[in-house]
């Protein structure tokens, strides 16, 4: 990130990408909340699906497309 | 502590591996009120410590700085360079006095895991994980609903722009998860585990070395022991790297959150 604000600008960093080194340490502990929230959300619903419907396959299905989202997310906010 | 837990353990002729047990300390001395205990013995000293330190650093300034003052300067700058400015921007400075004690308090609880006698890192009790962690959250929820409003503290967490709108109802729940119930969490959590698991790990070295070198010495057993010697030391060390670098890293998730909090918009 940093290097990308160097070559676009032509000069080494100066305070004001300061910024960018906060947004790659944010973006460095913040993915693994987003993951566990990402399970957890997707993964408590795809249980309680399964209890309600008596089925057992949501659960674990529920847990991998939170993964996807968090990822998209994560891939969002800080990716670009 | 270990000999205790190895002369509890006398009874049977195996070694036995150091559990939870290291950790529960009752109160000081017989009749002692029940909140005295070890860990919170060491909290206070470390409150002492720290504040007896810039006492001795600051009280006295002079313009060039000598002993103590040396230090509480480097540990200052420190903190404002890493941690204060990177993190918050230029309006980081106003946050030093609650970023450096924060820092300062969190090390001295953790280095009381290798300082002889004492021996236990305060935060290894959850508690003192728990409430440091605690203080950051309120001040996180109070600058973010001062500074954004509570609706637009909200609106920026819960739907980062460009997105299309269908995906906010599938994609806000996580945000609001992972941003005010999972945040505080892991914060703490992180430190604890850290310093439970350092000082399990110590302990356990060190009761592999006193077991099979001088509770149990066989000619077979003495080369596991020295062994346990040998990595206790090494993971004694490893240890204060550990302590320090988790101080470190609490510090700095301190102050990205108070940044955010501040300025939602990077």
């Amino acid at each position: 990130m940093v290097r990308a604000a160097m070559s676009k600008e032509g000069r080494r960093p100066d305070p004001e990408s300061d910024s960018d080194h906060r947004a790659f340490t944010n973006a460095a502990w913040s993915i693994p909340g987003y993951l566990l929230s990402g399970m957890a959300v997707y993964g408590g619903l795809g249980w309680l699906l399964d209890r309600w419907l008596g089925t057992s396959a949501l659960l674990p299905i529920g847990v991998l497309v939170g993964l996807a989202l968090a990822l998209y997310l994560v891939y969002h906010r800080y990716g670009r | 502590m270990i000999a205790r837990q190895l002369l509890a353990a006398e009874g049977g002729n195996e070694f036995q591996a150091p559990g939870t047990e290291i950790f529960d300390w009752g109160p000081l001395w017989d009749g002692a009120p029940s909140w005295l205990t070890k860990p919170t013995l060491i909290v206070a000293l470390s409150v002492i410590i720290v504040c007896g330190f810039f006492w001795a650093a600051f009280s006295k300034p002079k313009l060039v700085p000598r002993g103590v003052q040396n230090i509480g300067e480097v540990g200052y700058l420190f903190v404002r360079d890493q941690v204060a400015r990177p993190m918050i921007g230029k309006d980081g400075d106003k946050w030093m006095p609650f970023l450096l004690s924060t820092f300062f308090f969190i090390l001295v609880m953790n280095l009381m895991g290798v300082i002889p006698v004492l021996q236990l890192p305060a935060p290894s009790h959850i508690a003192f994980a728990i409430v440091p962690a605690a203080v950051v959250y309120v001040l996180m929820v109070f600058l973010s609903i001062k500074h954004q409003g509570l609706g637009g503290w909200f609106k920026n967490m819960m739907f980062p722009p460009g997105l299309p709108a269908w995906l906010y109802i599938i994609l806000a729940p996580i945000e609001l998860l992972s941003t005010v119930i999972l945040r505080p969490f892991t914060h703490a959590v992180r430190l604890f585990a850290n310093m439970f698991a350092g000082h399990l790990l110590i302990a356990f070295f060190a009761s592999v070395g006193y077991w099979f070198l001088i509770e149990k010495l066989t000619p077979l057993g003495s080369g596991l022991g020295v062994l346990g010697f040998v990595m206790s030391v090494v993971m004694t060390g490893f240890e204060i790297f550990v302590q320090a670098l988790q101080a470190f890293i609490f510090t700095l998730l301190a102050a990205s959150y108070i940044g955010g909090a501040l300025h939602p918009d990077h």
